[in-house]
């Protein structure tokens, strides 16, 4: 009888599995190579798809990109994880608090920020060198690859800094003591003993933030079209102008997807061999570095970096959102309530795309947690065979872009004999399915942090596995589950590049409202619904601190 | 009448086998232990008799009852049995008394009785005003007795420990180690003690199961374990011992360095043939002049080569004369002697246990 | 008895028709209306106007027709097309009301079968100048009409200097100070381009090149890019322009020598329309009198005959118009599109 239950349980996860992950994925390989009128299997999409130099350039331009924000990323976040996690630097708090905001803060109203900083001739931050230097022309265009890297790495560094904060933490001072006491100073110490020790996490954030970076589509669209330069990403919406050629775009995906396959294997290679941080272990005491007189540069730097991703840009919103003309600048006379009120109460559309932006991203954020923890649980607990199976699966979406997971969902859910476009459900399940792997990855951990024994004694003084799991487990868990949830839904409400090919009018998110309003140009009104989207998440945010108390997005589970 | 009974249970994780061909039989009320050193399946049998792993081969009966075989288990929270983990597993979300009530609540014991005997057992074990702390406020000891009090109340059929006092410092050990006998003759409930520390399992233990590499060596009573350990291995696990090797010839044990008679020993060796014997170093006596000849004793001269003191007793090392073989001995505090002293050891052969090899 | 109560009460509406500003304007607007009421929400896909003009026109029906709900989806031709071939080949009934700015998207949707026959009442209403642009089987309907012309910001550009025809566009002293939008996603842009190449060949583009034009999505762009000064001239719309130059920016327009380029953007009813009596409604109001007035508010052109244009601005009828014929459209949207990414790379 046992036999029977588990293995039931396990068809349904399986099920669910499938329909997310593997059905998607599966008709995107197949439908590349299948012709677009007969269906019949053909090489000619990959033809068409990189047949033009345009479009293999756009890959490389992909490539360039990623790397670049990568490296850029590394010098912006792990100097701050450093400082903050082993260092006396002042005003922790405050950089703690910018980097959320930063995180926050959605990439492409970032973009439109930096769009009205550094826009070439106009570009708020390009007139103030204008009039002070005399020049004809500022220096910032943001229009450009360098812009178009720099203002990605803006927004995905807070990844990287979690990632290396997180290792920092674990490494113990006793580490770092042994190279003092021969006689090696802080900044050889930190050269020669900790970076090392964190050399797995940050070369694993590098690859975060590279495949980060080529999957985005939202802010390529608004910079790198206008500075005349493809990426992957806005290539494939270009495939799928009317009419939608969904076998080339498939086609055109095909190398992206292997890209991140490939890197994602290269950073489990790298961890497994040098092993973490000391993750098995305590840690051991911690103790902060004395930085003196250099604090103030460390904390210059950390401050500088976060200005330019989130104060600055959020100051332009924030004009923007109540001018009457944003290019007329800070003036009394240009501040209006009409936008604001436009966006709020005449344009039913707002409504709508707020209402259904937090819908789907809690229905999405519940979806991915329950199947993270209960995968999670059967694997770790040994209830089904094949466990290791069921967990690469779930990890599986990490390595797909969302713009191709997109591409694999219209695909496999537009046509019989399930047809789910044109509801909410397709964009709750891409969304579910885009966001499993961090949810995985929390509960995984979650679950590991609660002896098994907690729920055996349960067992054996008659309770059943499910009174165990209710009683004990899911009440020890909550607490960790709260900052899973967290992390799942804030990138859920501020999702673009899935969203852009899934939505229909009744289904809109304010992230594709936003997006949309930036082809007519009108910035007071995309950067007053960027605002909304902003405080609505900022007020959750601060509600879900209040229940969980201020270290959730660290991952330190609860001991 | 027999309480639970195993019956050539063996366990195999793949190609390693865990536990093999175990038997045992506990009478109602019997406290016996599992005793061995880590890796020897003691644990391993304990999670089968829980019923949180199925055997591999054999049976598990409780009150005549199958209730573990191949195949099928009934499940632990059928088995009304209690255990205690290494770890405790308080929870940590619940209260010192709601911990204690949770077995009764699935019992689905009246509220009144859950409150009187939750009430009753934290006096037992001396927490009885305690019972409004979590668990994170209490000590090792007392979330100890939290574990303990949440076992017993509930009345199980069998109690089970696994290595509950390994997270404990030296004294709290001993403490409790009466403790836990304490209850169990208290209550009456059969028990079943998985332990590496053979002091543990000597102190609390009606019955004593020695497990190495998977397999029984030896079930016996405490003093019968340490006075006639029938193989190298338990010889050797519980307590210290020394070996000697003799040869049986004509009535007579040839050791090297000495001969005793075969009639001195309380076992006869069987004649012909090499024969071991287990010699604990409290069994040899050590005398500045020869001591009086005696029937039990075997006397032989040696040589102290090496002594330390350990406050409670001497360790001395002797070697007899013309022998390459080396005793440990133990002796009494007063009882000094020098190292290459010239010293009469008087070895009481009764002592002597003669050991089946392997 | 009866005949002649009937003649007095007819006659006394006949007089009375004219007095009430609410009155049945045609001939069967009240029976559209019951019927309209009965339905589910009116969702109109539009690229004809900016967001606010949109909206407006919306408010201003649900105003004249209270019960009647519109929802009003403002995208470029592109999208609203694209979301409308999504909507079709899913088997999905959004929209009711398709108004795009792309007239080649017409002819693909007549072939597809996608629209209804309606025959406007309010047909009368529509100026002259725009019925030829009626689709024969009345399958849709002109009830947009703009201009593409040159705008320029006034700040950063004086009068004198102001370029007067498409081809001063071409003059280096405006190189990197250019805006335009892209023919792959707006009608109008799609429009003007197909008409540029009528007139001086695709030469007329590659020459622009050379001026390393910004390029926006929709035609809309040009409006913020003189806005901000990112850029200093334009081939941009008159009515976004005209409706920002109103709310106190430095903008102005010019009516090139050469010939503004006429947009005249159609609205047809679908099919499958889930409020096709709404719909009807709506096609009717967005020819009639109160539609025509609020767009005139925002500096759009108006269609209807009897509403003049804001002032400052001239009619379409007032100006020199040039405009491709509609197979040149169908054919030729696609074409440039091609053309227009070889050239400009993007």
């Amino acid at each position: 009888m046992r036999l029977d239950r588990s293995t039931l349980l396990w068809a349904l996860l399986v099920a669910a599995l499938l329909l997310l992950v593997v059905n998607p994925l599966a008709r995107l390989v197949w439908t590349s190579f299948q012709h677009a009128d007969t269906g019949a299997l053909t090489l000619g999409n990959y033809a068409i798809a990189y047949g033009r130099w345009r479009n293999v350039e756009a890959l490389v331009n992909s490539l360039i990109v990623g790397l670049s924000v990568g490296v850029l990323d590394l010098l912006f976040g792990v100097p701050m994880a450093w400082a903050v996690s082993r260092t006396d630097m002042p005003g922790k708090g405050l950089v703690w608090a910018a980097v959320l905001g930063t995180f926050i803060m959605p990439n492409y109203l970032g973009a439109v920020a930096w769009m009205l900083l550094a826009g070439p001739n106009a570009g708020w931050l390009n007139r103030i060198y204008t009039s002070v230097t005399g020049a004809e022309a500022g220096p910032f265009n943001i229009y450009s690859m360098p812009g178009l890297v720099f203002v990605i790495a803006c927004y995905s560094f807070p990844y990287v800094f979690v990632f290396t904060r997180t290792a920092f933490d674990l490494i113990s001072s006793e580490m770092e003591d042994a190279a003092s006491t021969l006689g090696a100073s802080v900044w050889r110490t930190t050269r020669r003993v900790t970076l090392p020790l964190a050399l797995p996490a940050i070369l694993g954030a590098f690859i975060v933030a590279f495949l980060e970076a080529i999957a985005l589509f939202g802010v390529p669209a608004l910079i790198a079209l206008p500075g005349r330069f493809q990426v992957v990403t806005t290539m494939l919406w270009q495939f799928f102008e009317f009419p939608p050629k969904v076998p080339v775009a498939a086609a055109y995906s095909m190398p992206l997807l292997l890209i991140t396959v490939l890197l994602f294997w290269l950073q489990r290679r790298l961890i497994a061999r040098k092993g973490y941080v000391a993750l098995t272990g305590k840690g051991g005491e911690r103790r902060l570095v004395k930085l003196g007189l250099a604090r103030w540069p460390v904390l210059g730097y950390c401050l500088l970096v976060t200005t330019l991703s989130f104060f600055v840009p959020m100051i332009v919103v924030v004009q923007a959102a109540f001018a009457k003309a944003w290019g007329r600048g800070f003036s009394l006379d240009n501040v209006t309530l009409r936008n604001i009120r436009f966006v709020l109460f005449d344009q039913p559309a707002t409504r709508d795309a707020t209402w259904n932006t937090f819908l789907y991203a809690t229905a999405a954020s519940l979806l991915a947690l329950t199947l993270a923890l209960a995968i999670a649980y059967i694997v770790q607990r040994r209830l089904v065979p094949l466990g290791g199976v069921l967990t690469q699966v779930a990890m599986a979406p990490f390595v797909i872009p969302g713009i191709v997971l997109a591409i694999g969902f219209y695909a496999a859910y537009t046509s019989k004999p399930l047809v789910l476009y044109g509801t909410a459900w397709i964009l709750v399940l891409a969304f579910a399915t885009r966001f499993l792997p961090i949810a995985y990855a929390n509960s995984d951990a979650a679950i590991r942090s609660v002896n098994p024994e907690l729920e055996d004694a349960a067992r054996i003084l008659g309770g059943s596995r499910f009174l165990a799991l209710r009683r004990v487990v899911a009440p020890i868990l909550a607490r960790g589950l709260a900052g899973a949830f967290i992390l799942v839904f804030i990138p859920a409400t501020r999702e673009l590049s899935s969203a852009i090919f899934l939505y229909t009018t009744g289904t809109q998110v304010l992230s594709v409202l936003l997006f949309d309003k930036s082809d007519e140009g009108n910035f007071e009104l995309l950067s007053s619904i960027g605002l909304v989207l902003v405080v609505v998440t900022v007020a959750l945010v601060m509600t879900g601190f209040r229940l969980v108390g201020r270290d959730f997005m660290l991952r330190r589970t609860a001991t | 009448m027999s309480k639970l009974v195993l019956t050539g249970v063996s366990r195999r994780f793949g190609s390693v086998t865990a536990v093999e061909d175990f038997n045992l039989t506990l009478l109602a009320g019997e406290f016996v232990s599992l005793l061995g050193p880590s890796g020897c399946g003691k644990t391993t049998t304990l999670r089968m008799i829980a019923g949180f792993l199925e055997p591999s081969a054999g049976t598990i009966a409780l009150d005549g009852q199958v209730i573990s075989s191949p195949g099928s288990a009934r499940p632990p929270e059928q088995r009304n049995m209690s255990m205690i983990f290494q770890s405790y597993a308080i929870w940590p979300n619940m209260t010192v008394a709601e911990n204690v009530a949770f077995g009764l609540e699935v019992r689905k014991r009246p509220r009144a009785e859950i409150r009187t005997r939750v009430a009753q057992i934290l006096e037992v074990v001396r927490l009885q005003h305690l019972g409004d702390r979590y668990p994170q406020e209490l000590s090792g000891g007392q979330q100890q007795r939290v574990a303990l009090a949440r076992a017993i109340v509930v009345q199980p059929g069998v109690l089970l420990l696994d290595e509950p006092l390994s997270n404990l410092d030296a004294n709290l050990r001993e403490e409790m180690r009466y403790e836990i006998r304490r209850l169990h003759d208290e209550f009456k409930i059969t028990t079943v003690y998985v332990t590496h520390d053979q002091a543990e399992a000597m102190v609390t233990s009606d019955r004593i199961a020695v497990m190495n590499a998977g397999r029984v060596e030896q079930v016996d009573a405490p003093r019968a374990l340490y006075a006639r350990p029938r193989t190298r291995f338990v010889a050797g696990f519980i307590g210290r011992t020394n070996f000697l090797e003799g040869e049986v010839r004509g009535g007579e044990v040839i050791f090297d360095g000495f001969t005793a008679s075969a009639a001195r020993f309380a076992e006869t060796p069987a004649a012909g043939g090499r024969v071991t014997f287990s010699l604990r170093p409290q069994s040899i006596h050590l005398h500045r002049a020869r001591p009086a000849t005696s029937d039990a004793a075997v006397i032989v001269v040696g040589e102290i080569t090496q002594r330390a003191y350990l406050g409670e007793h001497w360790d001395y090392t002797v070697r007899p004369a013309e022998s390459a073989l080396t005793l440990r001995v133990t002796a009494r505090p007063h009882e000094v002697f020098e190292v290459n002293e010239k010293v009469w050891l008087e070895i009481d052969a009764r002592q002597m246990a003669v050991i089946a090899e392997a | 008895m009866r005949q002649v109560l009937a003649l007095v009460v007819t006659a006394a509406l006949a007089i009375a028709v004219p007095v009430w500003s609410n009155a049945w304007a045609f001939d069967g607007e009240k029976e559209l209306y019951e019927a309209a009421k009965k339905e589910k929400e009116l969702t109109w896909y539009t690229a004809h106007y900016n967001t606010e003009t949109a909206a407006a026109i919306c408010g201003g029906f649900e105003k004249k027709y209270p019960g009647v709900a519109c929802k009003y989806v403002r995208t470029t031709a592109q999208v609203a097309y694209q979301r409308l071939a999504q909507d079709q080949k899913a088997g999905i009934a959004q929209a009711s009301v398709i108004s795009s700015t792309d007239a080649s998207h017409y002819g693909k949707m007549k072939q597809d079968g996608w629209l209804q026959k309606y025959r406007p009442k309010n047909l009368a209403e529509l100026a002259d100048a725009f019925k030829p642009f009626n689709d024969p089987d009345d399958l849709f309907v002109a009830t947009a009409a703009g201009l593409v012309l040159l705008t320029y910001n006034t700040a950063a550009v004086p009068a004198g200097e102001a370029p007067k025809k498409w081809t001063d566009l071409l003059d280096p002293k405006w190189k990197n100070k250019i805006s335009i939008g892209h023919p792959g996603f707006s009608g109008y842009v799609g429009t003007w381009v197909v008409q540029m190449k009528k007139l001086y060949g695709w030469d007329y583009f590659k020459k622009l090149e050379l001026n390393r034009p910004r390029i926006g999505r929709s035609i809309n762009d040009t409006v913020t890019m003189l806005n901000s000064k990112e850029s200093l001239v334009a081939a941009g719309p008159s009515a976004t322009t005209l409706e920002s130059k109103g709310k106190g920016n430095p903008l102005a327009v010019v009516y090139p020598e050469d010939g503004a380029v006429l947009m005249v953007s159609p609205t047809g009813i679908l099919k499958n329309a889930p409020a096709p009596n709404a719909g009807k409604l709506l096609v009717e109001y967005l020819l009639g009198r109160e539609c025509n007035e609020i767009i005139v508010k925002h500096a759009q052109d108006p269609v209807n005959k009897h509403v003049k244009p804001m002032a400052g601005g001239k009619s379409i009828a007032e100006v020199k118009t040039i405009r491709p014929t509609y197979d040149e459209i169908d054919k030729g949207i696609p074409e440039v599109k091609e053309l227009f990414r070889e050239t400009f790379g993007i």
